[in-house]
């Protein structure tokens, strides 16, 4: 982070803002000439520090991967691209003061969103006065959109549709194998509380009796009594809405202790974390965990292979290792990539205009098209399920590469 | 704040007045208006904290109330985006102040040290409310409507807003300084006791300074709701919050006018100038405590009484050099 | 409603509220002897299981066995604190001024933890930590029987030490009153320095069946520390007697609630039952009324 800083403090304000002038003056003409141009600033806040701080650290890579695969074709508009990212500590006053720098002091030519959604609304509400589209990849909740903001766009999934797949498949299996019970809890928080009623109405209509209904409060550290009336509760199938690797372990753990198994698991956040989660419930016990997301390392969307490669390259690991964060943030930045081209330039009003012209663009993620209200109504929904030691992509039924669901899940072995 | 002083306050006033005038950056004017928060609260309380000894660890309750009223308010009576939420704001610091009441007869029956903790309590049941309750909007926070106001001149009124609340705060807290009510809030501090024995009515002295200073810290969390257009329960009512506030007051000089002034301009405004700049949290958060305990340790009375006392050693030091003789001819007299 | 999450509630409550007893005896005793408010207990408790956590992951040590090495540990901690920061507050704001002392150390400590360990929660592992026996028709973790266990034998050795030893009975001459004390010839700065000590070691073990049970990170001392004083002035701050069943009632009532009624408002009453129990006895409910007046 420290390089970008001491790059912004040589270039002077004053030089970025007189070639930005200029740049938006030439945008349509002076083309192509790969870094002849002066460089354009893209502005972001990201917690790198506070409670989304693995988030942001990832968001930071994804945006970073971007930016370099953008240099290394040169650039935007043969404008050499640098980042301008700023840290937030997860909250949202120092949020509303970063965006309000970078627009104003800073005088970037573009603004990508920060992580989660809590923090997405304030710093597009900054955007907005100054006229700037906000792009963003995770910040999907309900609540986001309600406000009606018409410079927000988010490029990845609304959450609300993440656990669609999961239950049509469930409430599609013959009646015989169909499981009759099922519990639903979750944290009380913005991005998994929306998911829930959405899989239980589903589910309800095709004869899957609620037994256990339950939210818990996020700060909650001790699970066991919550995952000990789950346990009790003998449900079949378990929706567990979470948003990290340590509810769901120790959602896991209680339950190995109660000698319960469920027959489907899934958990909203979590699983998905690649080793960070098979590390900390063992492979034995991932095998058959269930989770929905939009994308994972082994998608096959156009980009995805190239770019999971180039992280690998970059920061090590493997392709199950790469955080869905990584792809989020690396499609805010080709959506923007792809605004600008067709724009010719970065004027944010244009750009704005494009994004809701209803545009069909594509991302890592897949094709992306934004509604009224900014929302991607092009995602797909996926379910992935730990099978052995592979994470693979199980839902929707109907795709190509979906393989079999593991069902039942096989009983807990540490 | 005595007469003799009047000039320097009217310049310090002066000079806030004019300060978006020449720093016409959003950038700045939008940390100006955070600091003039913290200043505010951390004022209103030291008048009540800071005069009677009672360590209070709830002042997130009156500002979250605050917020709440505000975003409440807004969104119920579907006042539009604009000058018109300002009105709220003073409802809010009442709005606080009614919460205060309940509160503060409860928490004031226990002594000091129960009081701190009974005040995290306290501020502990808000916040789980907040977040659970069904008309507080739950976890998703509430949104107020978006203000409509071009960006460059957006934080102005904001600004001014906010140095109104903080000269009412800075008065309020004059007065009471200067009353008799403020000197039983003092006596308390010394011996709590002893002024019951004098025929203090501690109880109702110390309600009435609780329930004060929740009017100002109401105020302010009202205006930073409709100044951030969004509240989060676990960010109005912040924990976090409550520390800062009797820090910057301590790190100021508990008990002074310009003590707490003086601490949340320096701390708010270097927090915020601090994490936007670098962006490794945790070194900061040692930085932070390490610098807390050298003030602690070696400025316990703050910042403000250390400054006086070296200022006074330093007279003292060069007064017996340069005016010898007037001194051996006071002596005489 | 199920019976057997209600029992299985109980168990856990009981067993688990014995070791938020102890981590609260450590802290009520050094407001005891010495009017310091620890706020830093919250954060030494984190200390003590990353502690563990090392031992465990890096040394392959048992948990229990890694007691051995973290209990001394953190006893130099506390006397390190004591002596570099708590004993240099002096006066009458003196209590006030331990919380922002006690605070400042924890945001150190916090600030070290998050560098060494990261933010990314953990938590300890061990055969005990997964593995769970029948019991009363319901299934009880071992760590959970070893951590009451582990709780109960440290409280034991506590009193024993504080009733049946020389040293014992200066600390409890300090607890009643400071100045005879110290008018009897008790060396009451070195009897405090200790206290705090013993104080502080007491994390060590607590945070190891803290680490155990829970997935944690430096910012859990948040959480940690408001129910610890809550635990501590609901019993009477001072009380060991109070702060012992204090803590039990106190995590028995939490988890009975989250299963009886919502896990929702569970921690919510933890504080509600405070405030009451602080209307009715302004004192908590083993506190003195004479002693303590600030």
């Amino acid at each position: 982070m420290k390089k970008y800083g001491n790059l912004w403090r040589t270039l002077g304000v004053t030089s970025v803002a007189a070639s930005t002038v200029l740049m938006l003056a030439n945008s349509s003409g002076a083309v192509a000439k790969s870094h002849a141009l002066a460089p354009i600033k893209i502005g972001i806040s990201l917690s790198l520090s506070g409670d989304f701080s693995a988030d942001g650290t990832a968001f930071d890579q994804g945006y970073n991967l971007w930016a370099a695969d953008v240099n290394a074709h040169g650039g935007l508009l043969g404008h050499k691209v640098v980042l301008d990212v700023v840290s937030d500590a997860s909250s949202p006053t120092q949020v509303v003061t970063n965006y309000q720098k970078l627009v104003t002091n800073d005088h970037v030519a573009l603004t990508f969103g920060p992580f989660s959604s809590l923090l997405s609304l304030p710093a597009a509400k900054i955007d907005a006065r100054y006229g700037y589209a906000m792009i963003e990849g995770a910040g999907g909740a309900p609540s986001v959109f309600q406000q009606g903001l018409h410079n927000l766009f988010d490029v990845s999934l609304p959450v609300k549709d993440d656990l669609l797949p999961f239950a049509q498949w469930i409430s599609a299996l013959p009646a015989s194998k169909r499981p009759t019970t099922a519990a639903y809890v979750t944290t009380n928080d913005a991005f998994t509380q929306p998911q829930i009623p959405v899989a239980q109405n589903i589910m309800h209509a095709a004869g899957i009796k609620t037994v256990y209904n339950s939210v818990f409060p996020s700060e909650t550290t001790d699970y066991t009594p919550i995952a000990d009336a789950v346990a009790a509760a003998k449900a079949q199938v378990v929706v567990l809405g979470s948003v990290d690797v340590p509810t769901v372990s120790s959602f896991m753990q209680a339950f190995e202790q109660a000698h319960y198994t469920p027959k489907v698991f899934i958990a909203t956040g979590g699983p998905d974390q690649g080793t960070q989660f098979t590390k900390a419930v063992g492979l034995g016990n991932a095998n058959g965990m269930m989770v929905p997301n939009a994308w994972y390392g082994g998608a096959t969307t156009p980009g995805s292979k190239a770019m999971v490669a180039e992280y690998v390259k970059k920061y090590g690991g493997t392709a199950a290792t790469v955080s869905a964060d990584v792809a989020e943030a690396y499609s805010v930045g080709q959506i923007a990539a792809q605004a600008v081209k067709a724009t010719g330039g970065f004027n944010n009003a244009k750009i704005i205009k494009y994004l809701h012209s209803g545009v069909v663009l594509t991302s890592v993620q897949g094709p992306v098209k934004f509604d009224a209200l900014g929302e991607n109504n092009q995602a797909t929904a996926f379910t992935f399920q730990w099978q052995g030691s592979n994470f693979v992509q199980v839902n929707p039924v109907s795709s190509a590469a979906s393989k079999p669901v593991l069902f039942p899940k096989p009983a807990w072995k540490s | 704040m005595n007469v003799k002083q009047l000039p320097w306050w009217a310049t310090a006033l002066v000079v806030f007045a004019a300060f978006p005038l020449v720093v016409t950056n959003p950038f700045w004017t939008t940390i100006a208006i955070f600091a003039l928060i913290y200043m505010s609260c951390a004022t209103s309380w030291n008048m009540f904290s800071g005069y009677s000894g009672y360590v209070s660890l709830g002042s997130a309750i009156f500002y979250g109330c605050g917020a709440y009223t505000m975003a409440l308010g807004s969104i119920h009576w579907h006042i539009p985006g604009g000058a018109e939420q300002f009105w709220l704001v003073p409802l809010s610091g009442l709005v606080a102040m009614v919460i205060a009441v309940p509160l503060g007869a409860v928490a004031l029956r226990v002594r000091r040290h129960t009081f701190v903790v009974i005040t995290i309590a306290f501020f502990f049941v808000f916040q789980l409310a907040a977040i659970n309750a069904n008309f507080t909007g739950g976890p998703a926070g509430l949104s107020l409507a978006l203000i409509p106001w071009q960006g460059n001149s957006f934080n102005t009124p904001f600004y001014y807003v906010g140095l109104a609340i903080l000269v009412f705060a800075v008065i309020l807290s004059a007065l009471v300084r200067r009353s008799r009510f403020g000197l039983q809030l003092l006596a308390i501090r010394d011996d709590e006791d002893r002024a019951l024995g004098l025929g203090v009515k501690v109880k109702a002295v110390k309600l009435t300074g609780y329930t004060l200073s929740a009017f100002t810290v109401g105020m302010c969390g009202a205006l930073y709701a409709m100044f951030i257009g969004q509240i989060y329960p676990q960010f109005v009512f912040d924990p976090v919050f409550d520390v800062t506030v009797a820090l910057m007051a301590f790190l100021g000089g508990f008990g002074t006018l310009l003590g707490p002034l003086l601490g949340g301009l320096i701390l708010e405004s270097s927090q915020q100038y601090l994490t936007v700049t670098y962006s490794n949290g945790s070194l900061y958060l040692i930085l932070f405590g390490a610098l807390f305990l050298v003030v602690v340790l070696f400025m316990p009375q703050g910042i403000v009484v250390k400054v006086k006392e070296m200022w006074a050693k330093h007279q003292l030091n060069k007064t017996p050099q340069l005016e010898g003789s007037t001194l051996a001819g006071s002596q005489k007299v | 409603m199920n019976s057997s999450a209600l029992i299985h509630a109980v168990v856990d409550g009981v067993l688990t509220g014995s070791v938020y007893a102890l981590m609260a005896t450590g802290l009520t005793l050094i407001f005891g002897v010495m009017d310091i408010i620890n706020l830093a207990q919250g954060i030494l408790v984190i200390l003590g299981a990353y502690l563990s956590y090392t031992l465990s992951v890096h040394f392959g040590v048992d948990l229990f066995v890694g007691l051995v090495f973290t209990i001394p540990i953190l006893f130099v901690v506390g006397i390190v604190i004591e002596r570099l920061f708590v004993a240099r507050l002096k006066g009458p704001e003196r209590t006030a001024m331990s919380i922002l002392v006690t605070y400042a150390v924890s945001l150190v400590i916090e600030g070290i933890l998050n560098e060494v360990y990261s933010v990314n929660q953990v938590q300890l592992q061990a055969w005990y930590v997964d593995r769970s026996f029948p019991i009363f028709g319901v299934y009880l973790p071992y760590i959970y029987l070893l951590g009451f266990i582990l709780a109960a034998s440290m409280l034991g050795a506590l009193y024993f030490m504080l009733y049946r030893t020389r040293f014992g009975a200066s600390i409890r001459a300090s607890l009643s009153d400071q100045t005879s004390a110290a008018l009897v010839g008790i060396d009451t700065k070195r009897v405090a320095t200790i206290c705090f000590g013993i104080g502080v070691a007491v994390t060590a073990a607590g945070g190891m069946i803290y680490g155990a049970t829970n997935a944690f990170n430096a910012s859990s001392s948040y959480d940690l520390i408001s129910r610890l004083l809550t635990i501590i002035v609901l019993g009477g701050m001072g009380s060991l007697g109070g702060a012992l069943v204090a803590g039990i009632m106190m995590v028995l009532l939490q988890d009975i609630v989250a299963v009886v009624w919502s896990p929702v408002w569970s921690s919510m009453t933890f504080f509600v039952v405070l405030v009451i129990v602080l209307s009715l006895r302004p004192q908590g409910l083993f506190g003195k009324l004479s002693a303590r007046v600030a």
